[in-house]
């Protein structure tokens, strides 16, 4: 179970509930910055959890803040909380000092990556897997091509080729630890946010009447939802699944890499049945910058794109298992031990 | 707020070592042609041979104490036994709904004399139960039964018909619900029991209905002022709706909701290994990542089951979600098989798609439909 009740899920959860009011996320997307939000979580040291007590963080249990992230992504939080516990981490594992303030994360690929939150987070951690090497550049020197994005905090692509870094490091992180850590953190926050617009559209569904009865009474709305259900509890699992692998493997995260590969192709494929569905059920309401629908599931179309999208990552695992037996294969299903080393 | 918690247990290695012994038997069971892999063995392929070899190695009657024949362990080292035979495709049939329905069921609401004589019996293999819930009237509507129970001296009269009682024509013993005082106007669930009903007894006619394929595993039951004893009635008199919800939750939550057609894609990836396209590794990857979810959240109710929690709407989760992938699973690995020649395909291949294509009508029905199941879930979201 992704633990919502360790010292620090509870500490992200009173910050969330006290100053990430459901107005708060549409006053973030209309420009104003929620920067109360962000300076609470930074004094209460939640973006260092996972640095070691060494650089100045405190090293907190991978499990504890699962559940601070679950948090942020229930509240369809406007400030890079995940991101930069990601970047803290990377960069704690290079030993590079964690720079103050707010910063996300990049897998370079070439001289370009794409980055999520670059046009509010201060800095970005960017691991280059061809050098081994993790880089710390500062956001507004990297140059940022143009595009319609997902979501207001989804992926911008920079391009760090005339860039300078403020501090790098080479790292005995391999990619595929690179990837368990990154994916797991989407995965757990995707599974969050599929719940979270599963509650909102059982509230509406149980409100809107037609017909002189609530939408909630019509079977075939039942049904549509009853199936969301099913699929948002499918993420669940496979998140908790992921993060479980993570917390037994601290010490050599690529233990858990086969794990977090499972829940990416699980819960991106379900964000098709979900979203579909919830926009559904939410008539024309659900599609206005009004209404809260939206922070979810745009949230969701942008985090299933993280690292590649679905399709690339069932073709990764499937070709793995494409060469491996079938005796394998099934110890991996009932038992999560993968691949044979 | 809506929440489904699953929770993720880890491989215990001492189910492991159990898993492993199954395995082995399993394998010299197959080389040796003592049966032939089929995919909804559970229910389709019954072999009271194989069932008694099991009884004899210990796998039936895992969770009931020695006194009743059984063996002292507990439902997680049953869940490795039913996942490991439906993977291998196993003639299980005979005793499946035995062993997993009525021996609880006997436990719970049995006599002293009916454990004795019985429980040892189903754990043994040699012993077969039917599931009496559907009429030709009540299928969904399950309330609607109006298969009679009568007071009489001693015991019960029964006059009606059941239908779709897979195994009835093997099994020695059908658990029915049936009506025993009229319905309630408003209340139909009132007045329904739960009563064993020994099939050997005069006036019972059991009929086999032939499936599309030409199996016929289920069948009409018939009764005929048929006598059962007092002590036949499981449970309470007007109790029997609240014991069959409460057992549908067992029901629905097992593997057997979304491995039964594992056995074709392990045959399939016997001919494929190494041999398989992008397009189809990248259906084969969705397809482990289902399957691996699916058996975490199943495995986690087994888990609840095992700690005294019975968890009725995720286990309709499951069910429904299991369904679709076990039929999903048959679709994709014909769209896989395209990647080899159709010449080299094995006659085993052929043969075991073939069957689980005719037999994947049944896994959205049986059991209650998925229309049922997210009924029930609408129910505790709340909708209803
Ligand atoms: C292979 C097999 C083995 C079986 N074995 C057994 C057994 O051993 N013992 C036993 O008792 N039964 C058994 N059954 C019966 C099974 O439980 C029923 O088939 C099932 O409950 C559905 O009932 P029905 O067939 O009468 O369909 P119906 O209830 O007539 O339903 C037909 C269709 O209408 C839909 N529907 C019905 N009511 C509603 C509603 N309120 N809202 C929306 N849709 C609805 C159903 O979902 C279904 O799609 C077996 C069935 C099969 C196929």
């Amino acid at each position: 179970m992704i633990n919502t009740e360790g010292m620090v899920a509870e500490t992200a959860a009173k910050i969330y509930t006290d100053l990430c009011g459901r107005e708060v996320p549409h006053e973030a997307a209309a420009g104003q910055y929620p920067q109360a939000l962000w300076d609470a979580l930074a004094e209460n040291g939640l973006p260092l959890a996972w640095v070691s007590e060494d650089n100045g963080g405190f090293g907190a249990d991978y499990d504890e803040v699962f559940g601070a992230i679950w948090v942020s992504a229930e509240a369809a939080s406007p400030v890079p909380f995940a991101e930069t516990l990601i970047a803290n981490w990377l960069l704690d594992r290079a030993g590079v000092a964690i720079p103050d303030g707010a910063s996300t994360f990049a897998l370079l690929d070439g001289n370009a990556a794409s980055v999520p939150f670059a046009g509010t987070a201060d800095h970005v951690a960017v691991y280059d897997a061809s050098k081994n090497a993790i880089a710390l550049y500062k956001t507004a020197d990297a140059s940022a091509a143009d595009g319609q994005a997902l979501s207001p905090d989804s992926d911008t692509r920079l391009d760090f080729s005339t860039a300078t870094p403020v501090a790098s490091a080479a790292t005995n992180l391999s990619r595929r630890a690179v990837e368990a850590l990154i994916l797991t953190v989407r995965a757990v926050q995707m599974a969050s946010a599929i719940e979270a617009a599963l509650n909102l559209s059982i509230a509406y569904v149980s409100d809107r009447e037609q017909f002189g009865r609530p939408l909630s009474k019509f079977q075939a709305i039942q049904h549509q939802l009853a199936v969301a259900a099913s699929e948002s509890a499918a993420a669940t699992m496979a998140a908790t699944q992921a993060a479980s692998a993570l917390a037994r493997s601290a010490d050599d995260p690529e233990k858990a890499w086969h794990e977090a590969v499972v829940a990416k192709v699980q819960i991106g494929h379900s964000v098709e049945a979900v979203t579909v569905p919830f926009h559904q059920v939410h008539g024309a309401m659900g599609y206005t910058q009004e209404y809260d629908l939206h922070h979810y599931t745009r949230r969701l179309w942008a985090w299933r794109d993280t690292l590649g999208n679905e399709h690339h990552w069932s073709k990764t695992l499937g070709a793995e298992l494409a060469v491996t037996s079938p005796d394998q294969i099934w110890k991996g299903v009932t038992t999560g031990a993968w691949i044979a080393s | 707020m809506q929440r489904f918690n699953f929770p993720v247990i880890q491989p215990d290695p001492a189910l492991e070592e159990l898993r492993a012994e199954l395995q082995a038997f399993l394998r010299e069971e197959r080389e040796a042609g003592n049966f032939r892999p089929e995919p909804e063995c559970w229910m389709a392929s019954s072999d009271p041979e194989f069932s008694k070899k099991m009884g004899k190695r210990g796998w039936i009657g895992l969770t009931w104490s020695s006194q009743y024949g059984g063996h002292d362990k507990t439902a997680l080292e049953r869940y490795i036994v039913t996942e490991e035979t439906l993977r291998a495709g196993a003639p299980v049939g005979a005793h499946w709904i035995a062993d997993r329905q009525h021996a609880p069921m006997l436990i719970e609401h049995g006599t002293e004399e009916q454990k004795r004589d019985i429980l040892p019996r189903i754990a043994a293999g040699e012993c077969y139960f039917a599931i009496g819930l559907s009429e030709p009237g009540a299928g969904s509507d399950l309330a609607n039964v109006k298969t009679k129970a009568e007071k009489v001296e001693g015991g019960w009269k029964i006059n009606g018909q059941k239908i779709w009682s897979s195994g009835a024509h093997i099994s020695h013993y059908m658990v029915a619900i049936l009506r025993t005082s009229p319905a309630d106007g408003r209340n139909r669930h009132v007045g329904l029991s739960q009563i064993m009903i020994d099939l050997s007894l005069p006036g019972v006619t059991i009929k086999p209905i032939t499936d599309l394929s030409g199996d016929a595993h289920f069948n009409e039951v018939y009764f005929e002022d048929v006598i059962v004893p007092d002590d036949c009635l499981l449970g309470e008199e007007g109790g029997g709706w609240k014991q069959v919800t409460g057992e549908l939750a067992m029901e629905r939550s097992g593997p057997e909701r979304f491995l039964s057609s594992y056995i074709t894609l392990e045959t399939a990836l016997h001919q494929l290994q190494g041999k398989l396209g992008s397009d189809s590794q990248a259906r084969l990857g969705k397809l482990i990542a289902n399957l691996r979810t699916l058996r975490g959240m199943s495995w986690g109710i087994a888990n609840l089951l095992h700690q005294g929690v019975s968890p009725e709407t995720e286990a309709a989760l499951v069910k429904d979600l299991g369904n679709r992938l076990e039929n999903d699973l048959t679709l994709q690995v014909r769209a896989l098989l395209n990647d080899l020649p159709e010449d080299e395909w094995s006659d085993e291949m052929r043969r075991i798609l073939n069957i689980g294509i005719l037999r994947s009508p049944p896994n959205t029905l049986r059991g209650g439909t998925t229309e049922v199941m997210r009924g029930i879930t609408a129910r505790q979201l709340g909708l209803r």
